[in-house]
């Protein structure tokens, strides 16, 4: 590790941004070794505050903090909604994370959107009201 | 880059008169703007910051949406600041009922959608069968919750008390 101490490492963000919960997982670029992770219940108390845009910026400066503190110069950013048959666009925790992602000194690279789009595959849900 | 659908009818604001608005989106949020005016499909190209870019997407959906470019670009005025949208098709059955519930969104005379706007301090749009939220992350959810409670059948009597209690609480977190 200490040889190719590279000057400019860079992760990858993964932010799983659903209506319920943000979770924010920072690895190395292969994406197999996890170096900073956190999720909604880490930073407040009520469960309905999980996926609030405040406990992700939040979540953010903890993890920026890690990856920082890991020798991470920037980050690409892999943005994930709730996909398949539920909600394609990402709930509201990920902008606010990338943004406090930026605030807390990592770069941002590419910003991906990576959630998962049916083939039509399978039958939707039963119409619930909203 | 991302791609965004518009319709026709709102191609001409979301160009503005000579290109205007289309420049400013340009400049203020950083992007390219590639506009098909022919299938009204919007092409978004990152040119500087992708954090600043990253609102640029929702600003074209806003304008398509039926918002004002000047309301849809105040998504840049604050970090904070967000966009959502409910589409009104999917909560109801037909076309009629369709109409039906526009029409209760939207109040005798624009009341409903007014108080909306005014007890939260959100942005409200309804067009076609969508209805849009510019505001704070509180305001939107409040208003969000209204427009489910007036879309599962509830009295607009209702709804206008749970918009006053909110209004209160978010009154209040001001003067805290």
């Amino acid at each position: 590790m200490s040889a190719e101490e590279a000057q400019d490492k860079w992760g990858i963000a993964h932010v799983h941004a659903s209506f319920n919960n943000t979770l924010i997982t920072i690895t190395d670029q292969t994406g197999a070794e996890t170096l900073a992770k956190s999720s909604g219940g880490t930073v407040v108390k009520q469960n309905r505050d999980e996926a609030s845009p405040y406990a992700a910026m939040q979540m953010a400066e903890v993890v920026a903090e890690e990856a920082l503190a890991a020798g991470l110069e920037g980050v690409h950013v892999r943005v994930r909604g709730p996909g398949g048959n539920g909600n394609k666009s990402p709930g509201p925790g990920a902008q606010a994370t990338i943004r406090a992602l930026a605030r807390a000194g990592l770069e941002i690279g590419r910003i991906e959107d990576v959630t998962p789009m049916p083939h039509d595959g399978t039958r939707a849900p039963k119409n619930s009201r909203l | 880059m991302q791609h965004v659908k518009v319709p026709q009818d709102r191609l001409g604001v979301l160009i503005g008169e000579g290109g205007e608005t289309m420049r400013e989106i340009e400049r203020r949020a950083e992007v390219r703007l590639d506009i098909d005016s022919e299938s009204g499909s919007v092409a978004i190209d990152a040119t500087g910051d992708p954090v600043t870019a990253m609102v640029a997407p929702d600003i074209v959906r806003a304008i398509g949406r039926g918002f004002k470019p000047d309301a849809a670009l105040s998504l840049l005025d604050d970090e904070m600041r967000m966009f959502e949208l409910i589409d009104i098709e999917d909560a109801t059955r037909n076309k009629n009922d369709l109409q039906r519930q526009k029409g209760r969104l939207i109040g005798e005379n624009g009341r409903t959608r007014e108080l909306m706007e005014e007890l939260t301090g959100a942005e409200v749009v309804i067009y076609g069968t969508t209805l849009g939220i510019i505001g704070q992350p509180e305001e939107v959810q409040a208003v969000r919750r209204a427009a489910e409670m007036i879309l599962d059948g509830a009295p607009h009597g209702a709804v206008y008390g749970f918009l006053e209690r909110k209004h209160n609480e978010l009154t209040h977190g001001v003067e805290l």
